[in-house]
């Protein structure tokens, strides 16, 4: 049966005294893929980072799995089931990849080595260069590799900061498909995507942020259909017959 | 008179005693700046507190174990060493607690300067507490080792063995700590990148008092080492850290790896002047040896600006 994973309600927050986000009220469940999508500066990254701690809530409350997990450091909420995968910077470049998987599982109290074994084969792409320093992979090569010291912890949820974000446009769809993977593999998953269309394609359902607040929200079949979403948030050009052309 | 001859394996021992000397102290400076991300101007004066504490507690392991003797040393003075370890270590994570984790928001500029009055609050302490005259441990006088000599022609007291190899034991183990235990880890992926420290979990506080205990301690073995070989004096620590900075940079800054081979690329250089001089390679002598070491590390810098073992970009 579903059940509520994340609950974000009535959240201010912001960076010293400039506010981001307004009233935002989103949630997550167990078995979806949610995708945040909106226009740069709509505050996007800024509802990640105020999930997991990183940015203090002004107000508002954010549960996780019914538990108030409101402003709690990220270092404790690893610890409870929340793992965040960065949009830049997301590999430790010069540990191995063993080595950041290790320290993806640092907070586990056991079974390290068999949790490794186990994501080695689900991301194969990153079993063949165990000992490689991480700089030496390739942009996807290291998202995986973000996505999978995350996923060490066996979080309930995944926070995934635009996961395409430079990568080459053949790259973005394999990412998009280890997205959906940690998904089945068991974990809820809010991200947040510039590649709008892409993003909705694999979710579940999705939120157009647009300064700071949300302006829509629903399943994200919907939302791609939506004409007003699609001209306003994402340059609608299938919408101008451009596709048909 | 006929000038003394010396061998030019001479100077490479020396080289090699005061390079240990470096590597140690380069070490503690190059985590600082890569784990709490400041140039700490108080690392000199934290080697001389380290040499002082050990000075300190040779009045009370001296009476107590008397003259019994370990690798043609004290036993008391090995003590004192560890003390001076434990003392600098301590010392280091009290100041981080109450003056630059306060201090934190002003960045790294910010902490750098503070650090400058940490290092004159520390030399300060030193000449309240101990005057301000040059002091010695009290290790008697050896000669060289004479079969080394006369087997080499070469000078090596035990001192000078064991400042070496208490040095190498002391990096290899810092080696082994940083690949081989998950504290090495943490520290070195808090250095690489402090955010996704945090975030994957580590807590990154319980790192930066790790690598102030590791840095105190390995600066002041450096101090104790270094008042062994010359003299243990308020200064001594303040005189040497521009030293200790040139072989962090050369290094390639924040590279703890880098500053070890910095520090042993300039701790020689600064003993090799002499013989370069002999040689009719430099123009100038022994008072010159920093200036050398510091010609040597611009040299390096222009051709890899990034440092010897430092990332380009």
């Amino acid at each position: 049966m579903t059940e509520r994973a994340l609950d974000v309600s009535g959240v201010d927050s912001g960076y010293g005294e400039v506010q981001v986000l307004r009233d935002l009220n989103l949630h997550l469940n167990d078995d979806e893929i949610v995708c945040i999508i909106g226009p740069n500066g709509a505050g996007k990254s800024t509802v990640l980072k105020t999930v997991f701690g990183l940015l203090k809530p002004w107000t508002g409350s954010v549960d996780l799995s019914g538990k108030d997990i409101t402003g709690e450091d990220p270092a404790d909420l690893v610890r409870t089931g929340m793992g965040y995968v960065p949009q830049v910077d997301n590999v430790f470049s010069s540990l191995t990849i063993e080595e950041n998987l290790r320290m993806g599982g640092v907070a586990r109290s056991g079974g390290l080595d068999e949790r490794i074994e186990e994501l080695y084969d689900q991301f194969p792409i990153i079993d063949e260069k165990r000992t490689a320093k991480a700089k030496t992979l390739s942009g996807g090569q290291r998202q995986v590799l973000a996505f999978a010291r995350a996923l060490v912890m066996e979080p309930e949820v995944l926070l995934i900061d635009e996961p395409s974000a430079g990568l080459a446009p053949n790259i973005v769809q394999s990412v998009f498909e280890d997205v959906q993977k940690v998904n089945e593999l068991g974990t809820a998953v809010l991200m947040v995507e510039q590649n709008a269309r892409e993003g909705l394609a694999i979710s579940d359902r999705g939120y157009v942020l647009d300064q700071g607040t949300v302006a829509y929200e629903g399943d994200a079949d919907g939302l791609l259909d939506d004409p007003e979403v699609s001209r306003l948030y994402m340059g609608g050009a299938d919408y101008e017959g451009v596709e048909d052309l | 008179m006929i000038p003394l001859q010396i061998s030019p394996f001479q100077y490479i021992v020396n080289g090699v005693v005061f390079s240990s000397i470096i590597v140690l102290a380069a070490i503690g400076l190059s985590l600082v700046y890569s784990i709490a991300d400041f140039a700490n101007f108080a690392h000199g004066d934290l080697m001389t507190v380290g040499a002082f504490s050990g000075l300190f507690s040779v009045a009370i392991f001296r009476p107590m174990l008397g003259d019994v003797g370990l690798f043609g040393l004290p036993l008391w003075f090995f003590l004192a060493l560890a003390f001076g370890m434990v003392a600098a270590a301590v010392i280091a994570v009290v100041t981080d607690r109450i003056i630059y984790q306060p201090m934190e928001d002003s960045g790294s500029i910010g902490l750098l300067i503070t650090s400058i009055g940490v290092a004159l609050v520390y030399r300060a302490s030193i000449f309240l507490s101990f005057g301000s005259d040059s002091e010695r441990y009290g290790v008697a006088r050896q000669g060289p080792i004479p079969w080394i000599r006369e087997s080499f022609g070469v000078a090596i007291t035990p001192r000078n063995f064991v400042v070496v190899i208490l040095a190498t034991v002391l990096v290899t183990g810092l080696h082994l700590t940083l690949t081989r235990t998950t504290l090495g880890r943490k520290m070195r992926a808090t250095a690489d990148n402090a955010d996704l420290a945090r975030v994957s979990g580590i807590r990154t506080d319980e790192v930066i008092i790790a690598m102030w205990l590791i840095g105190g301690a390995l600066a002041a073995a450096g101090g104790v080492f270094l008042g062994l070989e010359e003299l243990v004096r308020p200064r001594m620590g303040f005189d040497i850290l521009l030293i200790v900075f040139a072989a962090v940079i050369l290094g390639g800054i924040g590279s703890v790896y880098g500053a070890m081979l910095g520090g042993l690329v300039i701790g020689m250089v600064h003993e090799l002047v002499p013989l370069f001089n002999q040689w009719g390679i430099i123009p100038v002598g022994s008072r010159y040896a920093a200036a050398v070491a510091f010609v040597i590390m611009v040299a390096i810098l222009l051709v890899k600006p990034s440092g010897i073992v430092g990332e380009s970009g």
